[in-house]
């Protein structure tokens, strides 16, 4: 028993535990220790198992999440089977939660007691290991999927990549230049695709899609559909690789949604990627022409709103500034108009970007979030096609812009087939349709899928440096799973005692990770125990009693209730 | 009803001396910082955020640039260097154009080639017409009393002339200020005898500029010289224009010096000499944020002065000496650069001298007004209930 300095100690009378547990039948040795975790307290727990030949360890500490690795290892050294170990919570579960000595030392004995119980019926188990295929298939071929291609093929493996379109490039292919140094994006995809093309350790597959993906972490096999014109020229494909890397991207919010800014009705009102086409054909004009004299930009076009999406799209500011950039140089007589909620310019350089535009003379309007501005067709005596009114925050007036050209800075979104993705990999989307990572701050590209990766935009909305670091980091993981050569499974899963298995198939739709698998020759059901995360939901699903959790076997269950309901007694000193 | 934004504003203002404007981003700090601001004269930002929106008909409506003495606390805390402090400079400017009728001061404002030519036109006119009438009436060699070059009675009644010009224009744009101000710029109901209850504001700021001095009291180490400078400088140049207006006969009397009257020229004069000299130097090494950036018009103003004072000084002495030709000759020369001064008046940073007292009368008269307002709606809201 662990006192975990006071945390445990100042409400849990860890003595009286301590003597009601050797009290308990089955029960060799009860110690007390200040700090169970520290090297001494593991050292003491080997050199007990060694000397009075004990078969099981109970801990009684803190969460298990926190130091059952560290207990499991102590009894590996010591040449027991980790998993004949429990850990009961008597710090986050007791100690931490309740204030009354009495019955938190009465809940501890009881989740010791349950523990104790528990652990008699506790299994040797071994985990096992299967090899890692060093393939990988990339989806998606924008700046994050050929930059992970390329760094993998580099490596020396074989990569393929499949894109929807029949061109490399994605979202960044249709921007001009890039904020905040002005580096053309067309140079920076040119070189990859290039590479891409004649590295002979890339299959590119263009027009294509994956239509099915089976199978395991290091032992995928992917069916990939690649359609050349006509329908008849469909080719199906069948590779082994594995891991797999997402990198579907974004698509941009459809600005006719926002109906006060007369998209789709006002002619010269156009979206962010619009007006790239117009920079990229040289010649920013109007639908009559005409060079425009006055351009209005409106931030947050989807973004950061209640009706459309709640977040920050994370590049529309920049850009924005990039366009009044790009304007003025190309046209210094113009006046510019930007019109924001708030200017995000939190990246390296955007700080110094903002400020060069705001010495360029660019006009800031700040408006509130859920007030937007409305665009009207200017009267005849106006020297501009379009007013855009609205109540401008940092002046308190309410005013009116001329404008010949808006701009929409239309902000990112989820695409369509992002929820077709998210079921063909198992992995899954949040409230706006992102990809969810493994933790958002310490495993941004790994899923709940072993061996599915995800990186860029269809994760969220994100930048271009940010997409590249996530898609080389994608990269790094891959490559140490390779270096590795096999992967460990863990022992902790369910398996199906196929002498009991009638074939009914309910757990097959049910598994949340699609680790079951139908053997139609036996027509009993399998499950991929490199898969199986031990959620327990096939366990209990089975009508014929046929799948065993290992190491959350009934008689396990049953065990630690009844050691939780057995009687405990206590009275304090 | 909305407000038409007008981009281009910013480019005209930029003639003006308001070229960093378009930094400000609005975090406060002026605002904070300046002794003078207050809950209902919010600047220097407010000023900077119609400026940037080019709401001239507002900015014309204001009075915040007057309230502003230039002490620089806020260009220094900017963290934008976007100069508040110069951008209300320009905006003083701008209105003294905004209230100029005859739009001279825009021109002098907009172009410095315009000033400058239209100064050595009225300089070479007068000395044309001095030398004229000189030469026509009298005797280079005899500078006052009968048969003088340029004899005091005359020179009287030119002065006269020329103070009368400038008055009636200077009454016109103070009443175009007062109608811009008080009349167009006003939400609320202004009770007339408000104008009573402040009247004695006028001759207090005229005469102490105490809000230039109250421009130190947020400092840690506080500068008084440039108040005490500025101070000495307008009324050497008050009381030198009383005497030339009023007195000149009495001045040019004959050989002998009539004290009460003469005693105050000279002490006009230190004053006028040390507060040139003194800003000169100011400029030229841009000691306090406020002399950082000169505009043209700046420059103008205080060489002008310089050589006024100079030319006055040394002409007395030649009288004094006896050296009448010589003194006469200098007579004219100070005169073709008094002239173009006192013309350029209404047209330049000068009339501030009007303008300043003004504003502050305007301002207490504005904020009694408001609170007057706010009490009754206050009241009356508590009859409703």
């Amino acid at each position: 028993m662990c006192m975990c300095g006071t945390n445990i100690a100042k409400i849990v009378d860890v003595e009286a535990v301590a003597k009601f547990i050797s009290s308990l039948p089955h029960v060799e040795l009860v110690r007390t220790y200040k700090y169970m975790c520290s090297n001494p307290g593991q050292e003491m727990i080997i050199q007990d198992i060694i000397d009075n030949n004990l078969d099981r360890v109970v801990v009684g500490a803190c969460s298990p999440n926190m130091h059952e690795r560290t207990f499991r290892g102590a009894l590996r050294k010591a040449g027991l089977n980790q998993y004949l170990f429990e850990m009961a919570n008597i710090r986050e579960q007791c100690s931490w939660v309740h204030d009354d000595p009495k019955e938190a030392t009465l809940k501890a004995m009881s989740l010791i007691q349950a523990a104790v119980r528990r652990v008699e019926y506790h299994e040797s188990l071994e985990s096992m290991a299967v090899d890692m295929c060093p393939s990988t298939l990339v989806i998606g071929g924008g700046i994050a999927g050929t930059t992970a291609a390329l760094e993998l093929a580099d490596a020396g493996n074989l990569v393929y990549l499949v894109e929807k379109e029949d061109k490399l490039g994605g979202n960044v292919k249709r921007v001009d230049l890039t904020a905040p140094y002005l580096y053309s994006a067309r140079d920076l995809l040119t070189e990859r695709i290039s590479r891409i093309s004649n590295h002979k350790q890339v299959h590119l597959f263009l027009n294509s899609k994956v239509k099915n993906l089976t199978g395991f972490i290091g032992n995928f096999t992917a069916t990939i559909e690649s359609q050349n014109g006509q329908p008849e020229n469909r080719k199906t494909k069948e590779v082994q690789v594995g891991n797999v890397i997402v990198c579907t991207g974004y698509k941009e919010f459809d600005a006719s949604r926002v109906t006060h800014y007369g998209y789709g009705k006002l002619p010269d009102v156009i979206t962010s990627f619009e007006l790239e086409k117009m920079i990229r054909a040289g010649r920013i004009v109007t639908k009559e022409g005409k060079i425009p004299q006055y351009v209005a930009i409106i931030h947050c076009v989807g973004s950061r709103s209640q009706e459309f999406h709640s977040y920050c799209s994370r590049v529309c500011c920049m850009t924005a500034l990039k366009y009044a950039h790009e304007i003025k140089s190309a046209n210094p007589e113009c006046y510019i108009s930007d019109i924001y909620i708030d200017m995000h310019a939190f990246g390296k350089g955007h700080e110094d970007f903002y400020r060069r535009s705001s010495e360029a003379k660019t006009l800031f309007l700040m408006y509130e979030k859920n007030d937007r501005p409305v665009i009207h067709r200017a009267g005849p005596k106006d020297d501009c096609e379009m007013l855009i009114e609205v109540n401008e925050k940092l002046s308190g007036e309410t005013i009116e812009i001329p404008a010949d050209l808006v701009i929409l800075m239309v902000g990112m979104e989820a695409r369509e087939d992002a929820s077709e993705i998210a079921h063909l990999v198992n992995i899954s989307q949040d409230k706006d349709g992102w990809f969810i990572e493994s933790h958002p701050k310490l495993e941004p590209v790994a899923t709940t899928t072993d061996g599915i990766f995800i990186a860029g935009c269809c994760v969220a909305p994100k930048d271009i440096p940010d997409t590249v670091a996530q898609a080389r980091a994608t990269a790094a993981r891959i490559l140490a799973k390779i270096s590795k050569g096999k992967i460990e499974v863990d022992a902790v899963y369910s398996e199906v005692n196929e002498e009991l298995c009638s074939g009914c198939r309910l757990c097959n739709k049910l598994c949340p990770f699609s680790a079951i698998e139908f053997n139609t020759e036996k027509g009993r059901s399998h499950i991929i125990s490199a898969l199986c995360k031990a959620c327990g939901v096939c366990v209990s699903a089975c009508p014929s009693g046929a799948i065993k959790g290992r190491h959350f076997t009934g008689q396990q269950v049953l065990a630690q209730i009844d050691g939780l309901t057995a009687a405990v007694q206590y009275e304090m000193p | 009803m909305a407000i038409r934004v007008n981009p281009r504003f910013i480019d005209e203002l930029d003639r003006y001396g308001a070229e960093d404007v378009q930094l400000c981003y609005h975090c406060g700090d002026c605002l904070t910082v300046c002794p003078h601001a207050d809950e209902v004269f919010r600047f220097p930002r407010k000023s900077m955020r119609l400026l940037q929106m080019g709401l001239e008909r507002k900015i014309e409506t204001t009075l915040e640039p007057w309230l502003c003495y230039y002490c620089g606390q806020c260009s220094e805390q900017c963290p934008r260097e976007a100069d508040p402090g110069e951008t209300m400079m320009s905006l003083r400017r701008w209105l003294i154009a905004r209230y100029d009728f005859t739009g001279i001061a825009r021109a002098f404002y907009r172009s410095r080639t315009a000033e400058v030519l239209a100064i050595i036109g009225v300089a070479l006119l007068t000395g044309l017409f001095m030398l004229f009438y000189g030469f026509t009436y009298g005797n280079l060699h005899v500078y006052d009393g009968e048969g003088a070059f340029l004899p005091s009675s005359f020179i009287h009644r030119f002065d006269l002339t020329v103070g009368l010009v400038i008055g009636i224009i200077l009454i016109i744009n103070a009443f175009r200020m007062w109608y811009f101000t008080m009349v167009k710029g006003m939400e609320i109901h202004t009770p007339w005898w408000l104008y009573i209850k402040h009247l004695y504001l006028l001759p207090w700021h005229f005469f102490s500029q105490k809000r230039y001095a109250e421009c130190e009291s947020k400092r840690e180490t506080r500068v008084f010289m440039p108040w005490f400078t500025h101070l000495g400088l307008m009324l050497g140049y008050v009381i030198m224009l009383v005497l030339v207006m009023v007195f000149i006969e009495k001045l040019q009397y004959g050989p002998a010096i009539v004290w009460p009257v003469h005693i105050f020229g000279y002490l006009a004069s230190i004053g006028l000499i040390i507060g040139t000299i003194y800003f000169i130097r100011s400029r030229l090494n841009k000691t306090y944020v406020q002399f950082k950036k000169s505009h043209g018009t700046d420059w103008v103003f205080v060489i002008l002065l310089f050589f006024i004072v100079i030319t006055g000084i040394t002409q007395h002495l030649l009288h004094r000496t006896g050296l009448y030709m010589w003194a006469n000759m200098t007579y004219v020369l100070h005169l073709m650069f008094v002239v173009p001064w006192l013309l350029r008046m209404p047209f330049s940073k000068w009339a501030h001298m009007i303008y300043r007292p003004l504003a502050m009368y305007f301002a207490a008269i504005r904020r009694d007004a408001l609170y007057r307002a706010e009490k009754q709606f206050s009241s009356a809201s508590i009859t409703v209930k």
